[in-house]
């Protein structure tokens, strides 16, 4: 029996593994409120394309219990479809068709009568400033243009709930910027839950109320942006040492005795991550002391506040890596295709 | 049901749509059969001067022998093609939105085959007319030439319906292209698509006998040559609608499998 109110999602346990045997994702549960942005936040290949995939239908869970609005997907999954909107991470739209013949199709395929496909056709291309284009075909759209249309297809049949994978991936900067416009829009005037997954920290940062960070198909971290950033402490001064030098660690070990300091970790790149609670500027000359002290010179010293990169960081080992010449390869590779296609 | 052929014709629908849009590949489609009809025929005519030959073709007019040939080769390609466009849908992402859609999995494959069919249809009543404006005269009429334009269809469905399955199991354009042009010319000219197979050395005769061209070829050539003859009729169109309802189960199958994962 679905209670009063539940949440939007509800993941427990997910665990899925493709038919190569390839795990994609590894036992995770969260849950999503509604009328919530939440962000799933990792790299390529992590395990959040496949994670949206299972919740609205596209591939069967290997274990774990899904459930959208209180409703069980596995058991329920025409009702599922019809609840939920999905923008896929490519933009699916028939470049030989107009504007106006994409949004059609997709509204038939939702089984919506053709007066109510005009209606809210109207209604959604104007919400995204398309209504202007309605008639053109879609092969003289931009990159923006097109993902817009595509978000405002996913929106034809009226969902609570609506899943983005990387609504922003290979567009520029600006047009980045727009895409989060509409989608805060959504949120505040419709009420809307938004579930997106992306590998661009300002976007986590700057739309999603909690983020989720994902690593090799596990959860390491959930919380709000500020909560994760808090985590990690005050203030990160980064210390570089001139050699590789015996007494490190003793300095290491007098700069640990500081009261403020919360805690160091030694990165990759050499450099030392020394977490303070706060007033990093006024620590940094204490911390060249004791350094001095033992005897270890430093080579460089600098302060930094959170940001969600540190944040994935320390909590995957590994920095993020925006793949954007991969995304941008794939487009091209696309769009050779389709002149190819038409020639 | 009533939403799984909804939804195949909107699958159709937008192939269609395509189709009349694509001007160039609109003529392009038209042109070919005057071509092959033109060239080839006058080419051939020599054949029918020939009492011997003639006999072996069954008709004096070398045209009216092809027609049948260009009629079910115009449907080959089409259908071959129609299976085609699901690599590409699967490449633009767009399969994966119907997928993700409340549509009946089964109007995917159907509406393709669909698609293909009703493309088959207006070409084959183009050549229809293109050939009786070049003098050939169809012995069935009017009714004859409805079934002829329903066989080719279902002769499409089995090509369509084939590729279609093919293509749900191979994600590159290039390897289908290869593929299918390996398989579509030998069986073309394995047939008695364009050669009668009185005519033909043994050995390719055996392979024509069992080509299912030839038993689509059968009955059209029967409608337009001959007339309501029953008796060479059913048996291809027979072989025809089995061979089609198969093709169409298998490209169910493949397509249900390679799309649940």
């Amino acid at each position: 029996m679905p209670s009063p109110s539940p949440s939007a999602i509800e993941v427990y346990n997910l665990t899925k593994v493709y038919r190569g045997g390839v795990l994609a994702v590894d036992d995770i549960s969260f849950t999503v409120e509604r009328g919530e942005i939440f962000g799933f936040l990792g790299p390529n290949g992590a395990g959040k394309s496949t994670t949206i995939k299972v919740l609205i239908g596209l591939l069967k869970p290997t274990k774990g219990r899904l459930l959208i609005n209180g409703i069980d997907i596995t058991k329920h999954p025409g009702e599922i479809k019809r609840a939920t909107g999905y923008a896929a991470q490519e933009t699916a739209i028939d470049d030989r068709l107009t504007c106006m013949e994409n949004i059609y199709l997709q509204g038939r395929f939702y089984h919506l009568s053709k007066r109510t496909i005009l209606e809210r056709s109207a209604e959604v291309l104007k919400m995204f400033d398309l209504y202007d284009r309605r008639n053109d075909l879609t092969a003289t759209f931009s990159g923006g243009m097109l993902k817009r249309l595509d978000i405002a297809e996913s929106l034809i049949h009226r969902p609570r709930i609506l899943f983005l994978d990387e609504p922003t991936l290979g567009l520029d900067v600006q047009t980045r910027k727009v895409i989060w416009e509409y989608i805060k829009r959504l949120r505040e005037e419709q009420g809307m839950t938004i579930f997106l997954t992306t590998h661009y920290m300002e976007e986590a940062d700057a739309l999603c109320d909690r983020v989720a960070i994902i690593d090799r198909g596990k959860i390491k971290a959930l919380d709000k942006p500020e909560a994760l950033k808090a985590q990690i402490g005050g203030e990160i001064v980064i210390a570089r040492f001139s050699s590789m030098d015996g007494r490190i660690p003793q300095a290491l070990e007098a700069i640990r005795a500081l009261p403020q300091v919360r805690g160091i970790e030694p990165k990759r790149d050499g450099a030392y991550w020394i977490i303070v609670s706060q007033d990093g500027d006024k620590l940094i000359p204490e911390i060249f002391s004791r350094c001095s002290q033992a005897g270890v010179s430093l080579e460089s010293i600098s302060l930094k506040k959170p940001s969600l990169d540190d944040v994935y960081l320390h909590f995957t080992g590994r920095e993020i890596r925006a793949e954007e010449g991969g995304a941008e390869a794939h487009i091209k590779a696309r769009i050779r295709m389709g002149r190819i296609r038409r020639g | 049901m009533v939403y799984l052929l909804s939804d195949t014709w909107f699958v159709a629908w937008r192939e269609l749509i395509k189709f009349f849009r694509t001007r160039v590949r609109l003529v392009v489609t038209l042109i070919q059969p005057v071509v092959w009809l033109a060239f080839m025929g006058n080419t051939m005519r020599g054949l029918t001067s020939n009492p011997v030959t003639a006999r072996a073709l069954g008709t004096e007019n070398y045209l009216a022998f092809m027609t049948p040939g260009i009629i079910l080769m115009t449907t080959l390609f089409g259908g071959v093609f129609g299976g085609v466009s699901i690599v590409w849908d699967r490449r633009i992402g767009y399969l994966e939105k119907l997928l993700a859609a409340p549509i009946s999995r089964g109007a995917i494959p159907f509406g393709k085959m669909l698609a293909a069919m009703i493309q088959g249809a207006i070409q084959v009543v183009a050549i229809i007319i293109i050939a009786s404006l070049l003098g050939v005269s169809f012995k069935t009429g009017p009714a004859g030439i409805v079934l002829i334009v329903l066989i080719a269809m279902l002769f499409s469905t089995i090509l369509s319906g084939l590729s279609l399955a093919l293509s749900a199991s191979i994600k590159t354009m290039e390897t289908l292209m290869a593929i299918v042009n390996f398989v579509t010319l030998p069986l073309m000219f394995t047939s008695n698509a364009l050669f009668p197979v009185a005519a033909m050395p043994s050995w390719l005769a055996a392979i024509a006998r069992v080509n299912p061209v030839s038993y689509a070829v059968g009955p059209i050539r029967t409608l337009t040559l001959t007339g309501w003859d029953w008796g060479s009729i059913l048996p291809g169109l027979g072989v025809i609608l089995g061979l089609a309802t198969l093709a169409s189960l298998i490209a169910q199958y493949v397509f249900q499998r390679a799309t649940t994962e």
